[in-house]
């Protein structure tokens, strides 16, 4: 419809047909229109994004097939926009829940700029916080500290870990209430500007959502990010060692297959950051081997491998 | 060079045998170094022109003198140490010449000039010689002021940001009286520019006093900025005939309130050196307008390039600069516009061949000098001016705002409009260079004088071909 | 009147679109953004009140912007400016500045004329909404 009604001589009803007409061309035109997924989808270079997503983390296949779907439904949304269909702007926030070490801050970087190349949010950057970032220590501290947090990450993905720590019931004089509301208002009401995903442990995220009905309601997208399995873990402990230019002995390799279901069982377990704490106790037990034998010459191959016993020395075998 | 016993015997001995020419020689960090453009008369040797050059530029005479012998001697000689022939302009040559700091006065322009330029110019066995650039080593740029005031300073004292300034010369350039004169500035200031300026020769004659001038002035510049809330400003050119009548100008000048005088180049070198001191002692912004430097800067085989005297103006400290428009009506080729406006300007200067600047320069943290853009510009310019010239800069339209059909004041809000609707499309990520047309008709729709000023002007163009261009051209690279 | 401060004072007012752009531009810079508000515009007054502090490391302007409206709320008869700053050696100031807000009706300056010896005149601008205490300048 046009805004103004044209200046000049034509009576009101000349204006109504005439607006009448261009809408009826409107409609004709996105009709006959045809979208082509797959132009879209290699314009946007999310795949790449994608790929890189899977080929950086093993296993989490449960998290990388949500993430394709949650992709699918985004692109599938631009195509609709693209013929005229409004479905309002989706809801993105999410919340992210596992142990320590299963990947879910990398996951996060990744889905900012998945985001960002599907046209969600304007510039794809990750800002990632904890409590102490948005809660302050006295009365009137909270809100800027919260705000300038929330526009320095406008324009991409505010990442919020161990998110339960902004309420503290316990502790009336506890500001993070102040944090919750501000981020509420944001979530809601900036939903172009800004994506907030939750993240941390699953029961502690469980009991923070059913005292924040209000948060857990504007969460579109939950994802699980399930323990790794001893094989995931040994090919990670695999990859952390290539990376590092080492290598693994036939003992060696014997060794770290028994050593990782019993280190799961012992308390602590942080996924892939207890395998690296391991894999640097083994360097460093190789290191002292390589020491004792001093006043040989060593050969390159011998510095870059670990042996069984490097790794049989661990507390767990006791 | 030759071994010392020979090189002591009474007589006279080429200039290249005499330890003026060292192909081997690396120049220190603390040395003087200055690239000449030669042209040798017919028979000289090049190599020998260079140490010729060099010679007479600091130790040398025409014959071998034993007193020589009483100094450090090896240290004092200027050392030519490479010569390259000027690509496509057979019979000249660029020869590098490194002078010792010790050869120089700390802070003074004077002597720099009189060592290198001094003495050397006139020379027989050259036909012709242009000092094309010098590297001024970071040791003896300590020793100089430099700007009284600096760009950063100026817009801080002027609170204004983001755009360049904007100002024009009174036009005519004689016989206006006080009041009539200070007219065209309260004019013109009420109407949107931010500076009005004395001419190069307006300096105290029968038809106008320059205290006159002075006190009707500041009634113009103190009456537009209470019109429109802004500071203005008018450079008070207080260029006499002795310095003594200088100081006394500039002191009535800051009695009356003025942010800015004006001096002319003409007035030499220790004089400018005078008044950057008495600038910075009473917080004046000091320009510089740059009358007669057309008599030896423009030719490309003798003189000294106006990049040179940028620099030693830099170091001198004045903050303004007259230093080429490009699209105007004075000489200006723009890649050698640029390599002037970026001596000016950067903290860090970089060679840059094709832009004639031949050294990096590292400014020593020396403020920055604003350069000036003065002669035949018009608002109908303004998306060129603001593409080649960037922010930094006075833009100054004398005729174009003084000559316009609607008035003075309609002439200043012409090029102000223009000037702020480039800014803001370029801003926007706006083409400005091919969409300037089109912006500034836009603006033009509901800006009745700059629609007048388009009009007036817009088959206007200064198209000569340049004198001095620079000699380096980027080749095509296979793609 | 309308006092001409500022980069774009003779440009008609700018839109909110068009407000973001420049600040935009700005961040694209890599500048700092401020929002300053002031109810006397005299023009050596170079220090208006900060409407908190000058904002750092932003990606993108809706923050910016979201602090330029709602200080056009608190203080909609005031002057307020967006200012970007730049903090690369050899600059190390204010890059941008230009006025969003103005107060419905803007009274201008009285220039006052002090003569003393001889030609000479002693000038003084003063606003004539500074005449009035803080707070209660433009109703």
């Amino acid at each position: 419809m046009p805004r103004r009604r044209p200046k000049g001589p034509g009576t009101s009803s000349d204006a109504v047909t005439h607006s009448a007409a261009n809408a009826n061309d409107i409609a004709e035109r996105l009709d006959a229109a045809r979208i082509d997924l797959s132009e879209l989808l290699a314009d946007s270079h999310v795949n790449e994004v994608l790929d890189e997503l899977d080929g950086e983390l093993i296993g989490l296949k449960p998290v990388k097939a949500r993430i394709r779907d949650i992709a699918a439904l985004l692109l599938v949304e631009r195509a609709r926009k693209q013929v005229g269909l409004i479905g309002g702007s989706p809801s993105l926030h999410m919340s992210f829940t596992g142990n320590s070490g299963t990947g879910k801050t990398t996951v996060a970087l990744r889905m900012a700029q998945i985001l960002h190349r599907l046209g969600y949010v304007r510039k794809g950057h990750l800002i990632a916080v904890t409590r102490d970032d948005l809660v302050g220590q006295y009365i009137g501290h909270t809100a800027p500290k919260t705000k300038e947090i929330l526009k320095k990450a406008m324009g991409g993905v505010l990442f919020i870990d161990e998110a339960y720590y902004l309420y503290r019931p316990e502790n009336e004089r506890d500001y993070g209430k102040e944090a919750i509301e501000i981020l509420l208002q944001v979530m809601e009401n900036q939903r172009d500007d800004l994506v907030v995903i939750l993240a941390g442990y699953s029961d502690r995220m469980d009991t923070f959502f059913r005292s924040n009905p209000g948060l857990s309601s504007r969460i579109a997208h939950h994802l699980d990010f399930p323990d790794y399995l001893p094989q995931e873990l040994e090919e990670i402990a695999q990859r952390m060692l290539q990376g590092m230019q080492y290598r693994l002995s036939v003992s060696g390799a014997a060794a770290l297959h028994d050593y990782i279901p019993l280190r799961v069982q012992q308390p602590h377990f942080a996924n892939a950051r207890s395998i690296r704490n391991a894999l640097d106790r083994a360097r460093l037990r190789q290191a002292n081997r390589l020491f004792a034998q001093m006043g040989r010459q060593l050969t390159r191959d011998e510095l870059m491998t670990i042996e069984g016993e490097d790794l049989r020395a661990s507390r767990v075998f006791a | 060079m030759v071994s010392q016993a020979e090189r002591y015997k009474s007589g006279v001995m080429p200039y290249a045998q005499m330890g003026y020419w060292d192909a081997d020689y690396e120049p220190k960090d603390t040395d003087v170094i200055a690239v000449f453009r030669i042209s040798p008369q017919e028979g000289v040797d090049p190599i020998e022109a260079a140490a010729a050059v060099a010679g007479e530029s600091s130790t040398a005479t025409w014959t071998v003198v034993w007193t020589d012998r009483l100094t450090a001697c090896e240290a004092y000689r200027a050392k030519a140490y490479r010569v390259d022939p000027v690509p496509g302009a057979p019979g000249q040559y660029f020869s590098y010449i490194a002078y010792d700091i010790d050869l120089f006065e700390e802070g003074s322009i004077a002597n720099l000039t009189a060592s290198i330029i001094g003495n050397v110019f006139g020379f027989k066995p050259l036909k012709a010689l242009r000092l094309e650039d010098m590297r001024i080593p970071v040791a003896y740029l300590k020793t100089f002021q430099g700007p009284p005031t600096g760009i950063v300073a100026e817009r801080e004292r002027l609170d204004k940001f983001g755009r360049p300034l904007l100002g024009a010369t009174t036009k005519p350039k004689l016989g206006l009286s006080s009041k009539n004169y200070g007219r065209v500035v309260y004019e013109a200031l009420r109407g949107g520019l931010d500076f009005v300026k004395d001419d190069e020769n307006i300096n105290s004659q029968p038809f106008m006093h320059w205290r006159d001038r002075f006190l009707y002035c500041m009634e113009a510049v103190n009456k537009a900025a209470a019109a429109t809330g802004e500071v203005k400003g008018h450079y008070l050119n207080v260029t006499a005939a002795t310095m003594e009548d200088m100081y006394e100008r500039a002191d009535f000048a800051k009695q009356l309130g003025s942010c800015i005088v004006m001096i002319d180049l003409v007035i030499g070198y220790t004089a400018i050196q005078s008044m950057a001191k008495w600038a910075r002692r009473n917080d004046m912004i000091l320009h510089l307008h740059r009358a007669g430097h057309g008599t030896y800067t423009r030719q490309k085989t003798h003189g000294v390039s106006f990049r040179v005297i940028a620099k030693w103006m830099r170091m001198a400290g004045v903050d303004h600069i007259h230093a080429g428009t490009v699209v105007g009506k004075l000489e200006g080729d723009p890649n050698v516009i640029r390599g002037i406006y970026s001596i000016c300007r950067d903290s860090l200067t970089r060679q840059n061949l094709e832009q004639g600047v031949f050294f990096d320069q590292d400014w020593a943290g020396l403020r920055k000098l604003m350069p000036v853009a003065s002669g035949g510009i018009h608002a109908g310019q303004m998306h060129q001016l603001i593409t080649y010239l960037g922010e930094d800069v006075v833009l100054q339209f004398g005729g174009g705002t003084i000559g316009h059909p609607h008035g003075i004041q309609a002439g200043a809000t012409a090029n102000r409009v223009a000037l702020e609707v480039m800014i803001k499309a370029r801003n926007e990520g706006r083409d400005i260079w091919h969409e300037g047309p089109q912006i500034l008709d836009q603006a033009a729709k509901w800006c009745s004088p700059l629609r007048a000023a388009l009009d007036t002007w817009k088959d206007v163009a200064f198209n000569y071909q340049s004198t001095d261009t620079a000699d380096f051209v980027p080749t095509a690279t296979t793609a | 009147m309308r006092i001409t401060q500022g980069t774009f004072s003779f440009l008609p007012d700018l839109t909110n679109a068009e407000i973001r752009a420049q600040v935009d531009y700005a961040l694209a810079q890599g500048w700092a953004i401020g929002v300053e508000y002031t109810d006397d515009p005299h023009p050596r007054n170079c220090y208006w009140e900060m409407w908190g502090n000058p904002m750092f490391d932003l990606r993108d302007g809706a923050g910016a912007m979201a602090e330029v409206l709602a200080c056009r709320r608190v203080h909609p008869q005031t002057y307020i400016r967006v200012n970007a700053f730049d903090s690369t050696r050899g600059f190390e100031t204010t890059r941008l500045s230009f006025i969003v807000n103005r107060p419905s009706s803007e009274p201008g300056f009285l220039l006052k004329r002090h003569e003393v010896g001889g030609r000479q005149i002693q000038y003084t601008i003063e606003s004539y909404a500074a005449q009035a205490p803080e707070g209660s300048r433009y109703e």
